[in-house]
Protein backbone atom coordinates (compact mmCIF):
# COMPACT_ATOMS: atom_id res chain seq x y z
CA UNK A 1 0.00 0.00 0.00
CA UNK A 2 1.31 3.43 -0.53
CA UNK A 3 0.44 5.73 2.62
CA UNK A 4 0.77 9.29 2.32
CA UNK A 5 1.91 10.85 5.25
CA UNK A 6 1.49 14.21 6.82
CA UNK A 7 3.80 15.68 9.72
CA UNK A 8 1.23 18.34 10.90
CA UNK A 9 1.98 20.84 13.34
CA UNK A 10 -0.34 21.95 16.65
CA UNK A 11 -3.69 23.19 15.95
CA UNK A 12 -7.28 24.44 17.64
CA UNK A 13 -9.48 21.45 18.27
CA UNK A 14 -11.83 22.83 15.64
CA UNK A 15 -9.44 22.67 12.94
CA UNK A 16 -8.35 19.31 14.00
CA UNK A 17 -11.39 17.70 13.80
CA UNK A 18 -12.19 19.63 10.45
CA UNK A 19 -9.19 18.26 9.21
CA UNK A 20 -9.37 14.91 9.68
CA UNK A 21 -13.05 14.35 8.51
CA UNK A 22 -12.02 16.50 5.51
CA UNK A 23 -9.36 13.55 4.79
CA UNK A 24 -11.74 10.80 4.94
CA UNK A 25 -14.12 12.63 2.50
CA UNK A 26 -11.07 13.10 -0.30
CA UNK A 27 -10.07 9.37 0.62
CA UNK A 28 -10.77 9.00 -3.40
CA UNK A 29 -8.79 11.97 -4.34
CA UNK A 30 -5.56 11.99 -2.03
CA UNK A 31 -5.09 8.22 -1.07
CA UNK A 32 -4.41 6.67 1.83
CA UNK A 33 -3.37 9.08 4.27
CA UNK A 34 -1.92 8.96 7.74
CA UNK A 35 -1.59 12.66 9.85
CA UNK A 36 0.35 13.29 12.85
CA UNK A 37 -0.55 16.06 14.51
CA UNK A 38 -0.98 17.77 18.13
CA UNK A 39 -3.26 20.47 20.39
CA UNK A 40 -2.67 24.07 20.76
CA UNK A 41 -4.11 25.39 22.62
CA UNK A 42 -4.91 22.06 24.59
CA UNK A 43 -8.25 20.57 24.00
CA UNK A 44 -10.86 18.14 24.97
CA UNK A 45 -12.64 16.21 22.67
CA UNK A 46 -15.82 13.85 23.36
CA UNK A 47 -17.14 11.05 21.85
CA UNK A 48 -20.30 11.43 19.27
CA UNK A 49 -22.44 10.04 21.55
CA UNK A 50 -21.55 12.05 25.17
CA UNK A 51 -23.17 14.52 26.48
CA UNK A 52 -20.92 17.76 27.10
CA UNK A 53 -21.88 17.37 30.79
CA UNK A 54 -19.06 15.57 30.83
CA UNK A 55 -17.28 18.57 31.33
CA UNK A 56 -17.07 21.24 33.21
CA UNK A 57 -17.15 24.03 30.40
CA UNK A 58 -16.53 26.85 33.02
CA UNK A 59 -13.64 25.46 34.05
CA UNK A 60 -12.44 24.64 30.34
CA UNK A 61 -13.03 28.27 28.84
CA UNK A 62 -10.68 29.41 32.84
CA UNK A 63 -7.79 26.96 32.01
CA UNK A 64 -8.14 27.99 28.09
CA UNK A 65 -8.72 24.86 26.79
CA UNK A 66 -11.19 24.06 23.77
CA UNK A 67 -14.01 21.90 23.44
CA UNK A 68 -14.84 19.17 20.60
CA UNK A 69 -17.22 16.85 19.43
CA UNK A 70 -15.74 13.96 17.05
CA UNK A 71 -17.32 12.50 14.31
CA UNK A 72 -16.32 9.13 16.15
CA UNK A 73 -17.62 7.78 19.15
CA UNK A 74 -15.84 6.46 22.69
CA UNK A 75 -14.76 8.62 25.57
CA UNK A 76 -13.99 12.15 26.47
CA UNK A 77 -9.60 12.70 26.14
CA UNK A 78 -7.69 15.64 27.43
CA UNK A 79 -5.03 16.64 24.68
CA UNK A 80 -1.94 18.25 25.94
CA UNK A 81 0.92 16.31 26.01
CA UNK A 82 0.78 14.03 23.24
CA UNK A 83 1.22 12.95 19.45
CA UNK A 84 -2.50 12.46 17.91
CA UNK A 85 -2.55 10.57 14.16
CA UNK A 86 -5.29 10.22 11.92
CA UNK A 87 -5.49 7.48 9.62
CA UNK A 88 -7.86 8.08 6.27
CA UNK A 89 -7.82 3.89 4.53
CA UNK A 90 -10.90 2.64 1.83
CA UNK A 91 -12.82 0.50 4.13
CA UNK A 92 -11.30 -3.07 5.00
CA UNK A 93 -14.09 -4.98 5.12
CA UNK A 94 -14.89 -7.13 8.58
CA UNK A 95 -15.92 -6.19 11.79
CA UNK A 96 -14.74 -2.94 13.35
CA UNK A 97 -13.57 -4.34 16.30
CA UNK A 98 -11.02 -5.94 13.61
CA UNK A 99 -10.08 -3.61 11.95
CA UNK A 100 -8.97 -1.84 15.40
CA UNK A 101 -6.52 -4.39 16.56
CA UNK A 102 -4.83 -3.57 12.31
CA UNK A 103 -4.74 -0.13 13.18
CA UNK A 104 -3.47 -0.13 16.16
CA UNK A 105 -0.52 -2.28 15.09
CA UNK A 106 1.09 0.57 14.10
CA UNK A 107 1.19 2.15 17.49
CA UNK A 108 2.28 -1.19 19.10
CA UNK A 109 4.74 -1.30 16.97
CA UNK A 110 5.98 2.07 17.24
CA UNK A 111 5.65 1.61 21.34
CA UNK A 112 8.04 -1.58 20.76
CA UNK A 113 10.54 0.37 18.68
CA UNK A 114 11.12 2.96 22.10
CA UNK A 115 11.44 -0.23 24.27
CA UNK A 116 7.93 -0.92 25.54
CA UNK A 117 6.15 -3.81 25.55
CA UNK A 118 2.44 -2.76 24.36
CA UNK A 119 -0.28 -4.75 24.08
CA UNK A 120 -4.16 -4.33 22.42
CA UNK A 121 -6.31 -3.96 25.09
CA UNK A 122 -10.33 -3.96 25.11
CA UNK A 123 -11.81 -2.44 22.40
CA UNK A 124 -9.68 0.04 21.18
CA UNK A 125 -7.30 0.86 24.28
CA UNK A 126 -3.42 0.51 23.92
CA UNK A 127 -1.39 -0.81 26.96
CA UNK A 128 2.07 -0.60 28.46
CA UNK A 129 2.42 -2.65 31.10
CA UNK A 130 -1.69 -3.03 32.06
CA UNK A 131 -1.65 0.73 31.95
CA UNK A 132 -3.34 2.80 29.40
CA UNK A 133 -1.34 4.79 27.06
CA UNK A 134 -3.36 5.31 23.71
CA UNK A 135 -6.64 5.51 23.27
CA UNK A 136 -8.42 5.63 19.51
CA UNK A 137 -11.32 5.63 17.63
CA UNK A 138 -12.98 4.45 13.87
CA UNK A 139 -15.46 5.63 12.16
CA UNK A 140 -16.47 4.55 8.50
CA UNK A 141 -18.21 7.09 5.98
CA UNK A 142 -17.78 8.30 2.31
CA UNK A 143 -16.98 4.98 1.60
CA UNK A 144 -13.81 5.06 3.58
CA UNK A 145 -12.62 4.62 6.84
CA UNK A 146 -10.90 7.40 10.01
CA UNK A 147 -9.17 5.98 12.98
CA UNK A 148 -7.83 8.91 15.04
CA UNK A 149 -5.94 8.17 18.37
CA UNK A 150 -3.56 9.76 20.85
CA UNK A 151 -0.52 8.23 22.05
CA UNK A 152 0.56 10.60 25.45
CA UNK A 153 3.95 11.73 26.09
CA UNK A 154 2.71 12.76 29.48
CA UNK A 155 -0.16 12.43 31.84
CA UNK A 156 -1.36 14.61 34.63
CA UNK A 157 -4.25 13.18 35.92
CA UNK A 158 -5.09 15.64 38.03
CA UNK A 159 -5.06 18.59 35.63
CA UNK A 160 -7.37 16.10 33.52
CA UNK A 161 -9.75 16.02 36.38
CA UNK A 162 -10.37 19.67 36.88
CA UNK A 163 -11.86 19.49 33.44
CA UNK A 164 -13.92 15.95 33.31
CA UNK A 165 -16.51 15.05 35.52
CA UNK A 166 -16.64 12.53 37.49
CA UNK A 167 -19.69 10.28 37.60
CA UNK A 168 -20.56 10.64 41.43
CA UNK A 169 -18.72 14.03 43.04
CA UNK A 170 -18.63 12.26 46.66
CA UNK A 171 -16.42 9.23 45.20
CA UNK A 172 -14.15 12.29 43.25
CA UNK A 173 -10.85 11.30 44.87
CA UNK A 174 -11.33 7.74 44.59
CA UNK A 175 -11.89 7.88 40.71
CA UNK A 176 -9.16 10.07 40.39
CA UNK A 177 -6.78 7.86 42.09
CA UNK A 178 -8.34 4.54 40.40
CA UNK A 179 -7.48 6.49 36.68
CA UNK A 180 -3.59 7.27 38.08
CA UNK A 181 -3.22 3.94 38.34
CA UNK A 182 -4.72 2.89 35.16
CA UNK A 183 -3.17 5.15 32.82
CA UNK A 184 0.50 5.69 31.99
CA UNK A 185 2.46 7.93 29.39
CA UNK A 186 6.15 7.92 27.54
CA UNK A 187 7.65 10.11 30.08
CA UNK A 188 5.97 7.86 32.81
CA UNK A 189 7.56 4.76 31.46
CA UNK A 190 10.83 6.36 31.50
CA UNK A 191 10.65 7.30 27.70
CA UNK A 192 12.02 10.88 26.97
CA UNK A 193 10.84 11.92 23.17
CA UNK A 194 10.26 15.27 21.04
CA UNK A 195 6.85 15.94 19.67
CA UNK A 196 8.52 15.47 16.10
CA UNK A 197 10.84 12.80 16.87
CA UNK A 198 7.44 10.50 18.00
CA UNK A 199 5.90 11.42 14.81
CA UNK A 200 8.50 9.94 12.92
CA UNK A 201 8.83 7.02 15.28
CA UNK A 202 4.65 6.09 15.01
CA UNK A 203 5.08 6.74 11.53
CA UNK A 204 7.66 4.09 11.03
CA UNK A 205 5.25 2.28 13.60
CA UNK A 206 2.41 2.28 10.75
CA UNK A 207 4.72 1.84 7.94
CA UNK A 208 5.61 -1.33 9.59
CA UNK A 209 2.67 -2.72 10.41
CA UNK A 210 0.51 -1.81 7.27
CA UNK A 211 3.10 -2.81 5.00
CA UNK A 212 3.28 0.13 3.39
CA UNK A 213 5.31 2.77 1.00
CA UNK A 214 5.16 5.98 2.49
CA UNK A 215 5.41 9.51 0.86
CA UNK A 216 4.88 12.80 1.75
CA UNK A 217 2.85 15.30 -1.21
CA UNK A 218 1.25 18.27 -0.98
CA UNK A 219 -2.30 17.93 0.10
CA UNK A 220 -4.30 19.87 -3.12
CA UNK A 221 -6.41 22.97 -2.06
CA UNK A 222 -10.17 21.82 -2.52
CA UNK A 223 -8.97 19.39 1.06
CA UNK A 224 -7.95 22.84 3.00
CA UNK A 225 -10.74 24.59 1.45
CA UNK A 226 -13.54 21.94 2.91
CA UNK A 227 -11.84 21.52 6.22
CA UNK A 228 -11.93 25.51 6.75
CA UNK A 229 -15.67 25.14 5.91
CA UNK A 230 -16.27 22.37 8.33
CA UNK A 231 -14.07 24.12 10.69
CA UNK A 232 -16.46 27.06 10.87
CA UNK A 233 -19.66 25.72 9.79
CA UNK A 234 -19.24 22.36 11.95
CA UNK A 235 -16.95 22.03 14.64
CA UNK A 236 -16.75 25.56 15.85
CA UNK A 237 -20.05 26.09 16.68
CA UNK A 238 -22.06 24.94 19.51
CA UNK A 239 -24.99 23.49 17.99
CA UNK A 240 -22.58 20.47 16.98
CA UNK A 241 -20.49 20.49 20.12
CA UNK A 242 -23.56 20.66 22.09
CA UNK A 243 -26.25 19.09 20.49
CA UNK A 244 -26.32 15.70 22.88
CA UNK B 1 -45.15 20.65 34.82
CA UNK B 2 -48.46 20.11 36.73
CA UNK B 3 -48.07 17.67 39.38
CA UNK B 4 -50.43 14.26 38.93
CA UNK B 5 -50.18 15.26 35.19
CA UNK B 6 -48.00 11.51 35.04
CA UNK B 7 -44.85 12.91 33.53
CA UNK B 8 -41.51 12.03 35.04
CA UNK B 9 -38.53 12.37 34.41
CA UNK B 10 -35.88 9.21 35.11
CA UNK B 11 -32.10 8.80 34.68
CA UNK B 12 -29.59 5.86 34.78
CA UNK B 13 -26.25 4.29 33.60
CA UNK B 14 -24.54 1.33 33.23
CA UNK B 15 -21.41 -0.23 31.87
CA UNK B 16 -21.61 -2.68 29.63
CA UNK B 17 -18.13 -2.41 28.82
CA UNK B 18 -18.62 1.13 27.80
CA UNK B 19 -20.72 3.48 29.75
CA UNK B 20 -24.75 3.72 28.44
CA UNK B 21 -26.33 6.42 29.51
CA UNK B 22 -30.03 7.29 29.75
CA UNK B 23 -32.32 10.45 30.77
CA UNK B 24 -36.04 10.05 29.61
CA UNK B 25 -39.46 11.31 30.58
CA UNK B 26 -42.31 8.87 31.19
CA UNK B 27 -45.69 9.21 31.09
CA UNK B 28 -46.64 6.10 33.33
CA UNK B 29 -45.26 3.26 31.37
CA UNK B 30 -44.65 4.79 28.18
CA UNK B 31 -41.57 6.77 27.07
CA UNK B 32 -41.81 10.57 26.14
CA UNK B 33 -39.07 11.47 25.47
CA UNK B 34 -35.34 10.02 25.89
CA UNK B 35 -31.54 10.74 25.53
CA UNK B 36 -28.77 7.65 25.06
CA UNK B 37 -25.24 9.18 25.53
CA UNK B 38 -21.78 7.78 26.59
CA UNK B 39 -18.78 6.52 25.36
CA UNK B 40 -20.28 3.54 23.56
CA UNK B 41 -19.62 2.89 19.62
CA UNK B 42 -22.34 2.58 17.25
CA UNK B 43 -22.33 2.59 13.04
CA UNK B 44 -23.45 4.66 11.45
CA UNK B 45 -23.16 6.74 14.67
CA UNK B 46 -26.17 8.49 13.01
CA UNK B 47 -28.43 5.95 13.77
CA UNK B 48 -28.44 6.79 17.22
CA UNK B 49 -30.69 9.56 16.94
CA UNK B 50 -33.08 7.46 15.15
CA UNK B 51 -33.28 5.33 18.03
CA UNK B 52 -34.51 8.05 20.05
CA UNK B 53 -36.67 8.65 18.02
CA UNK B 54 -38.16 5.37 17.11
CA UNK B 55 -38.45 4.51 21.18
CA UNK B 56 -40.96 7.73 21.51
CA UNK B 57 -44.34 7.07 22.50
CA UNK B 58 -43.47 3.55 23.04
CA UNK B 59 -44.59 1.34 26.59
CA UNK B 60 -41.60 -0.02 28.70
CA UNK B 61 -42.67 -3.54 27.38
CA UNK B 62 -42.05 -2.79 23.71
CA UNK B 63 -38.78 -1.35 24.38
CA UNK B 64 -36.86 -5.04 23.81
CA UNK B 65 -38.47 -5.84 20.61
CA UNK B 66 -38.39 -2.83 19.44
CA UNK B 67 -34.54 -2.17 20.21
CA UNK B 68 -33.65 -6.05 18.73
CA UNK B 69 -35.51 -4.85 15.37
CA UNK B 70 -33.35 -1.69 15.29
CA UNK B 71 -30.27 -2.55 16.01
CA UNK B 72 -30.56 -5.62 13.70
CA UNK B 73 -28.88 -3.34 11.19
CA UNK B 74 -26.08 -1.35 13.14
CA UNK B 75 -22.91 -2.83 14.37
CA UNK B 76 -22.08 -1.73 18.03
CA UNK B 77 -19.22 -2.06 21.20
CA UNK B 78 -19.64 -1.02 24.31
CA UNK B 79 -23.65 -1.32 24.11
CA UNK B 80 -26.39 -3.56 23.13
CA UNK B 81 -30.40 -4.07 22.94
CA UNK B 82 -30.11 -6.09 25.51
CA UNK B 83 -28.26 -3.50 28.05
CA UNK B 84 -29.64 -0.37 26.84
CA UNK B 85 -33.65 -1.79 27.64
CA UNK B 86 -31.60 -2.93 31.08
CA UNK B 87 -30.70 1.03 31.84
CA UNK B 88 -34.12 2.13 30.34
CA UNK B 89 -36.25 -0.08 32.78
CA UNK B 90 -33.77 1.56 35.20
CA UNK B 91 -34.22 4.98 34.49
CA UNK B 92 -38.45 4.15 34.70
CA UNK B 93 -37.68 2.39 38.15
CA UNK B 94 -35.63 5.92 39.24
CA UNK B 95 -38.28 8.31 37.85
CA UNK B 96 -39.62 10.99 40.35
Amino acid sequence: MELRVIYDTKHSAFWNMAFDESLLVHLKDIGPTLRLYGWKPPAVSIGYFQSMEEVDVDKAREMGVDLVRRITGGGAVYHKYEVTYSIVLPSIGGRILDSYRVIDMGIIKALTSLGLDAQHHGINDVVVNGKKISGNAQTRKYGGLLQHGTLLMDVDVDEMFQILRVSEEKLRDKIVDSVKHRVTSLRHEGVEIEFGELQKVLADGFREALNARMYEEEIPREVYDYAKTLEVEKYATREWNFRR
Amino acid sequence: MRPGSGISEGRAEYKAGKLIKVRARFEDDTIRDIKITGDFFLYPEEKIEDIERILRDRRLDEVEDVLAKVFSDVEYEGISPEALAKVIREAWKRRS
